[in-house]
């Protein structure tokens, strides 16, 4: 398998792209069309914009950014307005993925009751945000979702003249590809996706360490992320498949999947996303994890274990390492649309997201909280250090980024294979 | 005279229809709509920006590529497996329900005398408490530190793994879960056999056991094959007990590859289409039932 997508001769082969016009194509067996269309589809993506048609609006990736539209149905609050009082700050997110002490502070502050209503996966999260007469004031929406979100109107802009803190964010954040002039979101947290293990039971850790969750040593006690793009991405990349992590080739998404069906019957491989428990508690030995799962995970370590027993790979090259981000952003629904702007600052200020840092694991992007610093400052043990992630990561590390439907109704009809037990 | 009885007939005659009206209602909003507005997900041709399927109300919009799909992969692709295993879960647990079931029911229709009543509550007690509640006091249970292995270690059995995505705990689970579905309605067919029946049979020489199988049983076939029907249909598009007891690709059934599809994503037409796979598989078996009862009903005659 040589397939590269900056390979030249590849993006510039003839495109045979079908021309349909929209509503042709979907109308004409968009299911069909996935195999044999998708491929040039996904070629056309790295392309100049508008290259993708099929989504319906402009798909951003790094060399082709997107400044996400505002529309007059559909503005910002203004300037100036007094916070909201009392009554439910309604936060969607993530279960654990935001300290209790910094919410509780929030609502003692500003007379409300902050609330959580948690998701596992964007999923869910879409499926929450979209109830109708639901209103929540928080979202925390990847560059992966971020796209459809703005243009289904689920979101509304942000008024930056509510968060001054900005700045404090790296230089690249206050103007990220996904989101041009950070009109709609700030990052949240930044991340890396490896392997967490019990250091205390792997002896040895192999070169390419995702080949941990292929030893039958580890049989039984193997994990890997309910995530559908991490899993098979990360097959895409163990196996040497493409580093195309995006990939609507449907052969290769195949092989993927095959070698993860593969882990069914070799080491009765389960999926969930608690990383962070799992493997101090010991249920886990080998979890694909998100690099904040490893740095959290010492707060879950029973009594009288050390985070010695932790250890977390990642690929040595940059140009191999998965990484992704986490943005907020303020849903349209939202009943108290200011007292959002006022939470997303705090978020970014120094001293409450370093506490956060502190809570959930996952690192902000903000100039002083740099790698160093938070080493520094104990927060990371020697031996978790690949957890860390670095600006450098960010220059060249593989993302999963939004893509056309019908490359993501490929790779959930063979993810629903592997669910299938192949 | 006459016209009394003809406005008491034209009374009578609306009567009846009346009388069906809810029935008709229930059938309407709670069978025929969903039926039809999941045909309308499954046969759906076009998305929305989320990439989920528009339901197409008109049946003119119709378009089958989608469920011939579900239906290719089920019948030699990847969900081949998945139906296979449903089955094969489906018919052992009913199994279990039979060998654990009859005996029961048999007993409290038969032999329970007096503690009848208390029998029959202590069946129907774990319906007191909520169905996932009572699964999970079996994850408990079942844990590798937990009760169950505490005791097997008592007798110098060494623990098992029960939790970690093994078949026998998903079929154990189901049929568990299901007992009390299958025991009342067999308790009200051999709770009808009529004692006089019995006595003949044994006034004419058969012993006990030639008793219960030449009489007993060929009496209470048409309950036995009523309580399982009420306990397959259920179980066979069960998910939930499948994800709190195992959670492993290798146990999944059709009701879990079907909550995938509508709960986690875009591809709702695929999960559509399995529902009307699994209506479909489950109707043939229905037809047979019917055609059993009326067949009893005739013979009955």
């Amino acid at each position: 398998m040589s397939f590269d997508p900056t390979d030249p001769a590849w993006r510039h082969r003839p495109r045979h792209r079908p021309q349909l016009s929209r509503r042709a194509f979907l109308r004409g067996g968009l299911w069909l069309g996935a195999g044999i269309g998708a491929a040039p589809l996904l070629a056309s993506c790295n392309n100049a914009y508008p290259a993708v048609q099929s989504a319906g609006y402009p798909l951003a990736r790094p060399n082709n950014p997107v400044r996400l539209p505002i529309r007059d149905s559909n503005p910002p609050i203004e300037n100036g307005l007094e916070p909201e009082t009392g009554g439910d700050f309604k936060i969607l997110n993530y279960d654990a993925y935001m300290a209790p002490g910094i919410m509780k502070d929030f609502g003692d502050r500003h007379g409300v009751q902050v609330q959580v209503t948690p998701y596992s996966n964007y999923d869910e999260m879409l499926a929450k945000i979209r109830t109708p007469g639901e209103s929540f004031d928080l979202v925390f929406p990847g560059p992966s979702v971020l796209s459809k979100m703005v243009y289904a109107e689920l979101l509304q802009p942000m008024n930056h003249s509510y968060v001054p803190n900005l700045k404090n964010l790296w230089p690249e954040y206050q103007d990220p590809w996904y989101d041009r002039g950070a009109r709609y979101t700030v990052p949240y947290t930044i991340y890396g996706t490896g392997v967490m293990y019990r250091a205390d039971r792997v002896t040895s850790i192999p070169d390419n360490g995702y080949d941990l969750m292929w030893d039958e040593a580890y049989a039984g006690k193997v994990y890997l992320l309910d995530d559908l793009s991490e899993a098979i991405g990360m097959s895409l990349l163990r196996n040497h498949i493409t580093k195309d992590i995006n990939t609507g080739d449907p052969a290769f998404v195949q092989e993927a999947t095959n070698s993860i069906i593969d882990l069914i019957g070799r080491v009765n491989v389960k999926t969930d996303v608690s990383a962070y428990s799992e493997v101090p508690e010991g249920t886990a030995t080998i979890h694909q994890s998100w690099s904040g799962d490893p740095i959290a995970g010492q707060y879950y370590l029973p009594k009288g274990e050390t985070p010695d027993v932790l250890g977390y790979w990642r690929p040595k090259d940059p140009k191999d390492r998965v990484i992704g981000s986490d943005n907020i952003a303020i849903p349209k629904s939202a009943a108290k649309p200011v007292l959002s702007h006022m939470m997303i600052n705090d978020l970014l200020d120094n001293d409450i997201a370093l506490r956060n840092f502190g809570w959930n694991g996952y690192q902000p992007p903000l100039n002083k909280l740099s790698a160093r610093y938070l080493i520094d400052q104990g927060y990371i043990p020697e031996n978790l250090m690949s957890a860390v992630v670095l600006p450098e990561d960010f220059d060249f590390g593989l993302t999963f980024y939004e893509v056309t439907p019908d490359i993501e109704a490929l790779w959930r009809q063979f993810w629903a294979e592997f669910k299938a037990g192949g | 005279m006459g016209e009394q009885e003809d406005r008491h007939d034209r009374a009578t005659r609306r009567l009846w229809p009346a009388l069906a009206l809810p029935g008709t209602f229930w059938l309407i909003a709670l069978f025929l709509v969903p039926i039809y507005a999941v045909m309308a997900v499954a046969f759906s041709a076009s998305i929305n920006i989320f990439g989920e399927p528009v339901p197409a109300w008109n049946p003119l919009d119709w378009r089958y590529a989608t469920f011939f799909d579900v239906v290719q992969a089920s019948v030699t692709g990847p969900y081949q497996e998945v139906w296979i295993r449903t089955g094969v879960y489906c018919v052992v647990a009913l199994v279990i329900c039979v060998v654990v079931g009859f005996p029961v029911a048999y007993y409290t229709a038969r032999l329970a005398g007096k503690r009848r009543g208390l029998i029959l509550a202590l069946i129907l007690a774990p319906w007191w408490i909520n169905y996932i509640t009572r699964m999970l006091a079996w994850i408990n249970l079942l844990q590798d530190d937990g009760y169950v292995n505490k005791t097997l270690g008592i007798f110098g059995i060494a623990p098992v793994d029960w939790l970690s995505g093994n078949s026998y705990t998903v079929v154990l689970a189901l049929a568990y879960g299901y007992l009390p579905f299958f025991i009342i309605p067999l308790f009200a067919s051999l709770d009808r056999i009529d004692q006089r029946l019995l006595e003949a049979s044994r006034d004419l020489g058969s012993g006990s056991v030639r008793t219960f199988l030449r009489v007993t049983l060929p009496l209470s076939k048409m309950g036995l094959i009523t309580a399982l029907v009420i306990t397959a249909l259920p179980m066979a598009g069960d998910y939930y007990t499948n994800t709190l007891v195992s959670g492993s690709p290798k146990t999944n059934m059709i009701g879990n590859q079907i909550e995938l599809f509508l709960l986690q994503g875009p591809l709702k037409h695929y999960g559509a289409s399995l529902v009307l796979l699994l209506s479909l598989v489950l109707m043939f078996f229905m037809a047979y039932y019917l055609i059993l009862t009326q067949r009893a009903g005739r013979d009955a005659q």
